[in-house]
């Protein structure tokens, strides 16, 4: 059977579509949050909320590690590299990524030496064929992508390069998924699970959702009817009164998760006791920071960062977007002041925050104009 | 041989945002540079050095998820 006909075939997502549609209840409201940025790009990308009851609402969480980092952070990386004159290396996704004094593109064209890079092993590249500069690396991103900077740190100590730094804003995914299970006003009653995290971490870290606030969680993949068999899976655990986690996405997904990337992680990193996340505040032990045995590559210990905070506009409302409070465009700056143009919140900075897609697949004509007319 | 895309749509050229975390860009492996490196192709026949350290017990013809560079998930040739 060709990929086309198993995960995008018309037969089989209508048939999906009719037994979500079975399954739901009528005189109840299912919230269902799908925690990763990738799925919330899958969902409006395929129209997959047209085929759904309306009463199963898709909420959309805090999945997308450019649109959380305080704009301080990036403050602070762009004014370590500055001030150090480094060569500052980062992934394409970061380029147009606001601080308060411009972003990584616009320093380049202010005369900083910045590099975008494809992966951090291109970055210890760059630092071996300039032994004379410092190199510097925005790193960014959940435990998907936390392995290619250990690998690449664990490559950078055995081969001895002395002037490479990297910049740590890995953050993990489990705590704000707790904080917004703490959050006074959440109102969820199932999670579809971050699919290539959970290649990394396996489904284990997830138990907690269900053992403990009684909620279903199910990993799943990207495709259209991967993602209604998710909810297909979810539906059936909330009508049998079932709080498990499972796993849609097995042919992709280990239920133990990535060991070697695992150990490599817990070699290189340590938890920093709190970080904080635009939009959601100060979590506990939410994101990574380097090992005490990995300090001289630690542009924090190596520089000193300035510990910027930036206070964002009181009027985004991006907390009340990523708690599944409020849907994007009933946040008062939505298509106003704030467009994937210029950013002002948290989450239309990147293509895949939830205000981003929500204003690139939704936004209809006549929903722009009643915003112009407003 | 399975299509590629069973596990994905991403290709090397075309990885979406990838630090939102949700790309793993399906190659398949071509042969071993060494124990820490294999070179591989993407659907479209694009070539690229991939790091296979997380991945241990790759052999060609392998489905390898590749995150920045670096593979984070195998799946052997047989449930390819």
């Amino acid at each position: 059977m060709k990929y086309v006909d198993e995960f995008r075939d018309g037969r089989l997502i209508r048939k999906a579509a009719e037994e979500i549609r079975r399954l739901t209840k009528p005189d109840y409201h299912y919230r269902i949050m799908e925690v990763c940025g990738g799925h919330t790009h899958s969902i409006y990308r395929y129209g997959l909320k047209d085929l759904l009851p309306e009463n199963v609402e898709l909420v959309h969480g805090p999945g997308c590690p450019v649109c959380v980092l305080p704009m301080g952070r990036v403050d602070d990386g762009l004014m370590i590299a500055e001030q150090s004159g480094a060569i500052l290396t980062a992934f394409g996704d970061m380029m147009r990524v606001p601080g308060s004094k411009g972003s990584p593109l616009e320093y380049k064209a202010r005369g900083m030496d910045v590099r975008m890079v494809y992966s951090p092993l291109d970055a210890l590249k760059i630092a071996e064929k300039n032994p004379d500069r410092e190199v510097f690396f925005f790193a960014i991103g959940f435990e998907t992508t936390a392995p290619s900077t250990a690998l690449t740190l664990m490559r950078a100590k055995a081969k001895g390069v002395a002037n490479f730094t990297v910049f740590c804003n890995h953050v993990t995914i489990i705590p704000p998924i707790r904080a917004i299970l703490d959050s006074p006003d959440m109102r969820l009653d199932a999670f579809i699970g971050p699919g290539h995290v959970s290649t990394v971490i396996g489904c284990r870290p997830y138990a907690f959702i269900a053992r403990d606030y009684g909620k279903p969680v199910v990993v799943s993949g990207f495709e259209p009817l991967d993602l209604l068999q998710s909810i297909v899976m979810i539906l059936r655990q909330l009508n049998e009164g079932r709080a498990e986690v499972e796993n849609q996405y097995g042919r992709v997904v280990p239920w133990e998760g990535n060991l070697p990337a695992l150990r490599a992680m817990s070699e290189v990193f340590e938890l920093r006791p709190f970080f904080e996340w635009r939009g959601l505040g100060f979590i506990s032990q939410s994101a990574l920071k380097l090992a005490p045995a990995y300090a001289d590559f630690d542009a924090e210990v190596r520089f000193e960062a300035p510990g910027i905070r930036v206070t964002d506009p009181k009027a985004a409302q991006c907390g009340e977007v990523l708690k599944g409070v409020l849907k994007p465009h009933q946040c008062k700056l939505f298509g106003k002041e704030c467009t994937p143009e210029h950013p002002i919140g948290a989450l239309m900075v990147s293509s895949e925050g939830a205000c981003a897609a929500h204003y690139q697949y939704t936004m209809r004509q006549s929903e722009l104009d009643l915003l112009e007319d407003a | 041989m399975t299509d590629l895309r069973r596990y994905g749509t991403c290709t090397l050229d075309q990885d979406g945002c990838a630090t939102c975390g949700d790309v793993g860009i399906p190659v398949r492996v071509v042969s071993l540079s060494d124990a820490d490196e294999a070179l591989c192709e993407d659907r479209d026949g694009r070539r690229a050095a991939v790091a296979v350290a997380f991945t241990p017990g790759v052999a060609p013809g392998d489905v390898l998820l590749v995150h920045m560079g670096v593979a984070i998930a195998h799946i052997p040739q047989d449930n390819a």
